[in-house]
Order: C-alpha cells, then structure tokens, then sequence
C-alpha cells in the first residue's frame, strides 16, 4: 500500500455497504465530503446512518448526526430497528445525535448564520474525537435562510469547517425528480462536495424500484452507471455487479441431478457450488426436474430450499408425487424448505433479499429457484438481471449448487431467448423442448453448455412415469441424422 | 463571559430575553445593538438581557438546542418566543412580541 503514503492520495473510508464501496473503489472520501441527494422516501437517510454506524463500530471513527428535519430521537429509534445499537453506541460515546430541528413557530428577523452551531458542533467532536459527522436534511435549514447568496455562503462556511477539522462529512438533501428547479437551487452542492450520490425511488412495472448513481468522486475512479439498491432489514444494500467476482469455486465433488441417466450425460452430474439453469418449454417440466434435483439432495441428508414463484408449495408436492417423487418426508423432517413467492409482491431487489435471508437461515446445500424468468417480471428487466446475477454469485460465494428454471418463449428454440439472459453466466445449461416424433410430441432434453467437464451432445427425451423421472436410450452413433427418431421409439420401452 | 445585565431595578413583570451570540460576529453585533435599542424603546423600565456567547460555551448552543446565531429568546412574559436573525427587521420583532409597530406617519 505505498500508494498511500503517497501526496494528495485520496484515503477512503468503508460505507460500510459493501456495494457502495466497490461502486466507489473504497467508500467514502476520508475527510472530504460527501453529498447524497434525492427525493423523499428515497433512502437518504438510512444510507447515511449506515456510514455512520460502521465507522463508529468497525473504524474507530466516533460521528456526529445533526438531525434537521426528524427529530433526533426517532432517527436513533429508526435506525435500531436495522439492528443497530444506536442507544449502545451512544453510550460508549461514539455516536452523538444532534436535534437540529427548528420550532415551527420562530420568528425571522434579519440574517443570521451556523456560527454558533459550527462552534457548538466543534466542542462535542473534540470531546467524542469525532470523525464523522452527518448533517441530514441540509435543504430544511438553507430553506430558512430563503435566500440565494445566503444559502451559498453558510453552505461554504460549513463545507470549509468540515475541512478544517477534517471531519469526513456527509449531507444529504432533498431533491424532487420532477421539479428541475430544485435541482437548479442547489446545483451549486455538487460542485462543492467531493463525492456526490443520487438517489432515485422510481415505479417500473408499479413496482417501486431504488437505485443510486456516484455523479461525481473527485481524484476517484467510480462506476457511472446507476446501480440498484435495497433497503432491507439490516440498511441498504447496492447490487452492483461491476465490483462484486464470485470466489472461484474448485470443481471437485459432484452432485446429482436426480436424474441417473443425465447424471451419465454431464460427467457425473453438477459440480458442487455451481449453477445450472434449465430452460424449458412451457409444460415441458422445469418444476419437476427442479424437484427431482431437491429431493435427491434430501436424500443424500443435505438441507434443501425449493423457492417456487407464482406457483403453490402443495401442487408442486403433488404434481412430484404423481412421478413417485415425495417431498412430504423431507419437508416433515426439516432438511427441505420449501417457500412460495408471489412475484408482483415484491421488486426484484426485494425478492434477492428474501432469498438472501432463506439462505442465511436455512443453510441449504442445494437450493432449486423456479422459475427465475419470474424476476424478469418485476422491477424492469436490467435490475431483474442484475439481480439474478447477484443470486447466482450469492449462491456461488456460499457453496450452495443451485438449479434455476427459466421459461422458453420464442418460437426460434436455437435462440436463448430467456428473458434474463443469464445463460452466459449460468455454469450449466440444460434445454428442454418439444420435439415432434412420428406425430407425438415428446420433451428432448439436451445439455447446451457443462462448465469444466466433458458432456454429451445427444438430445435425449426426457420421460415422467409413474414410477420416476427418466431419460431415454441413447440413439445409435451409427444413425446419427435419424437419431431423434430412433431415441423416439425406443423411449416406449424404455419407460423403467 | 456570560452576564446578566441588569438594566433594570424591577424584575417584576418584565420582560425577559436571553441572546445567544456567536463572539465579535457581524451578525451577533448588530443584535445586541438591535435588541438594546427595542429594548430601550419599548420596555425602558423592566427588561433584562441575558448574554451567552456560545463561542465561550459551545456546549451551551447543543443543550438549548440553538441552531444558528444571532438566536434571541423571550423567557418572560409568558409564551417562550424565539427570534433567530441580527433583528434588522424591527417590525417582525414587534409582531411577535405583540407590541404595536411604528406609528403612521
């Protein structure tokens, strides 16, 4: 790190969103400010006692929050209900909440300034050895001054104070998308502020979507583009696919597909910790050979997680059943959790964080998600692609091998034409579709990509008995060009 | 330094007004003339002025929660007002202390 003793590096200090902080190539700008901006509701806040709390917990930088506009004491009790220990910190000193919020009925007369607050404000940093401080809200107390010039000038005085002490100092304000004079008003903030974020809280799909943008980070490489983000129960997250790379998982062990004979196609089935991703016709079967998947798994002893969208947990048990594959043991036993989801309930960035949870709680090995081409669905397709990369890297990073089933639309079966277009990352690639064999139409199976390891190009079919879920005999090399035909025929017979 | 002037031997009824003020300040200045003079004006025999400067006795300003300076409170009579400004505009002052604004000329 000699890099850092080097004049005029600029030093950063962790967010402590780890999004933000690969979106930012390290956080915030250390003694430098930093202005957030953006509509109300938008998660300005939230971010900002996120900065707040990591630097006092994990960097030994005690911060100040002024609280303009909420009163001190509701922003403390809001940010506890993310599990922080605001009360905890605030006793052990290294956190300070300031009520800066102005009695509805003062008087105005003649000008005034922040004086007397930067002097107040100065004494409580020294005692505390503050760091951080947050001044949220700003926009509340430059609408007092109601006056152009003025705003301007106690808007210097304090960015020139918070370089002086060199504080790390984080604004937020409001500004309103639809009133560009807002923006105009205060376009004189990011000109002044070393780092500045946007925030946007937009409706795609009447699904309320979040995502944040670094329009400025002076003397820092950042990523430009707007990058999704949620609030969930532990703050924000930022999904930003640019920074976060997967840990290589090493291809060693293998697990079973459920199904013996496609276990024979991929080399001895999938590698563990990685993904496969079935695309399927619809009525071709993508929820059974999910499940075959999951309840070999339980089989094997390993805990389960079967998400399902839009689709009941007891028609899939039953459908199962009716090819003798029972999920009712497991789900008894505990190793398999199954969760039906509702994809208009949620955006796509919410799903990923309840599916983020399900895995952190449950502890699966194994983990079916059916259909995946139901994010694709909600909160428009770029941030449903982001997200379901960030699920796939989620799962990569926990050793967990998950199998995801996307829908085929499209007449072209040769394109992918899944909505997410996730097969490029996707470790695996199974395809079934239909094809039309002597005036019957059979599932053919066939295994487009296997990451790693050697994997049969036949198409195969793809067959649902009673008794279980097999595939059919291999064609005969020699027949090559009538293969399909041939693997149509034996499939009768074949049917254990 | 933080002192009571007293102005005036009457304490009873008066009026009462705490100035918080940030040192030799332009703003914090003119406000102590500002309120001298209203004062004088206005109440010539009851009025009490309570100075803090808040440069000498920061932790003063987060404790009474003070934003910005000059900031003057009226403590007594009864409602607590507060007036943040130099107080240049004499007529808002008068306003809200429920005093009758300059006579027309």
């Amino acid at each position: 790190m000699s890099d850092k003793k080097r004049a005029g590096f600029l030093e950063k200090i962790s967010s402590g969103v780890e999004g933000f902080d690969d979106i930012t190539a390290g956080g915030l700008p250390l003694r430098h400010t930093t202005l957030l901006m953006g509509g109300p509701g938008c998660g300005k806040t939230v971010f900002a006692l996120q900065m707040l709390v990591s630097g006092a917990m994990r960097h030994h930088a005690p911060g100040i929050f002024v609280a303009f506009e909420e009163r001190a004491h509701l922003v403390s009790a809001n940010a506890e209900t993310f599990g922080w220990d605001m009360r905890g910190l605030e006793k052990k000193k290294k956190l300070f909440f300031v009520d800066a919020c102005m009695r509805s009925d003062v008087v105005k007369s003649g000008a005034f300034d922040l004086t007397g607050l930067l002097a107040a404000l100065e004494a409580k940093a020294r005692e505390m050895g503050a760091k951080l401080i947050v001044f949220d809200a700003i926009d509340v107390l430059l609408n007092l001054l109601d006056d152009p010039a003025a705003e301007c000038r106690e808007l210097y005085r304090l960015h020139e104070w918070l370089m002086r002490h060199e504080l790390t100092g984080v604004l937020t304000t409001k500004i309103d998308d639809n009133a560009p004079a807002t923006a105009q008003r205060y376009g004189f903030m990011p000109f002044m502020a070393d780092c500045a974020v946007l925030l946007h809280q937009r409706v795609t799909d009447r699904v309320a979507v979040r995502s944040m943008r670094v329009l400025k980070y002076r003397g820092s490489p950042h990523v430009l583009n707007e990058v999704p983000f949620v609030i969930g129960p532990e703050g924000v997250e930022v999904g930003s696919s640019n920074g976060v790379h997967p840990e290589p998982q090493p291809f060693k062990d293998r697990v079973s597909t459920g199904i013996e004979r496609l276990d024979e196609m991929l080399g001895g089935g999938f590698y563990r910790g990685t993904n496969a991703l079935i695309t399927a016709s619809s009525g071709a079967g993508k929820s059974m050979l999910a499940g075959v998947f999951i309840e070999a798994a339980c089989r094997r002893g390993e805990r389960a997680l079967f998400i399902s969208f839009d689709e009941n947990s007891h028609d899939i048990e039953r459908d199962l059943a009716t090819v003798s594959i029972p999920l009712a043991p497991h789900l008894a036993s505990g190793l398999l959790r199954m969760e039906a989801v509702r994809t208009e309930a949620a955006s796509s960035e919410e799903h990923f964080m309840r599916i983020k949870r399900l895995i952190t709680e449950h502890h699966p090995r194994c983990v079916a998600i059916d259909p995946l081409s139901a994010l694709a669905r909600v909160g428009g397709g770029l941030a449903a692609r982001a997200v379901a990369e960030r699920l796939i890297y989620l799962c990569r990073n926990a050793g967990v091998t998950v199998l995801f089933t996307s829908l085929l639309e499209g007449f072209d079966q040769q394109l992918e034409t899944t909505t997410l277009h996730v097969s490029t990352i996707s470790d695996s690639w199974i395809q079934v579709t239909y094809a039309l064999e002597s005036g019957a139409r059979n599932r053919a199976l066939s295994i487009i990509k296997s990451r790693g390891s050697k994997h049969s190009n036949q198409q195969r079919e793809l067959i649902f008995s009673d008794t279980g879920i097999s595939l059919a005999d291999p064609p005969s090399p020699a027949v090559e060009a009538a293969s399909n035909h041939e693997s149509a025929v034996s499939a009768g017979e074949e049917s254990q | 330094m933080n002192d009571t002037l007293p102005v005036s031997d009457n304490p009873n009824g008066a009026y009462v007004f705490r100035l918080y003020f940030a040192g030799g300040a332009p703003n914090s200045v003119r406000a102590l003339a500002n309120l001298y003079a209203i004062c004088r004006k206005h109440f010539p025999e009851s009025h009490r002025i309570e100075l803090i400067d808040v440069l000498k006795d920061p932790m003063r300003a987060l404790t009474d929660a003070i934003l910005v300076t000059p900031t003057v409170v009226k403590l007594s009579p009864e409602p607590a007002l507060q007036i943040i400004g130099n107080l240049s505009e004499e007529e808002e002052v008068l306003r809200a202390l429920g005093l009758p604004q300059k006579e027309s000329e």
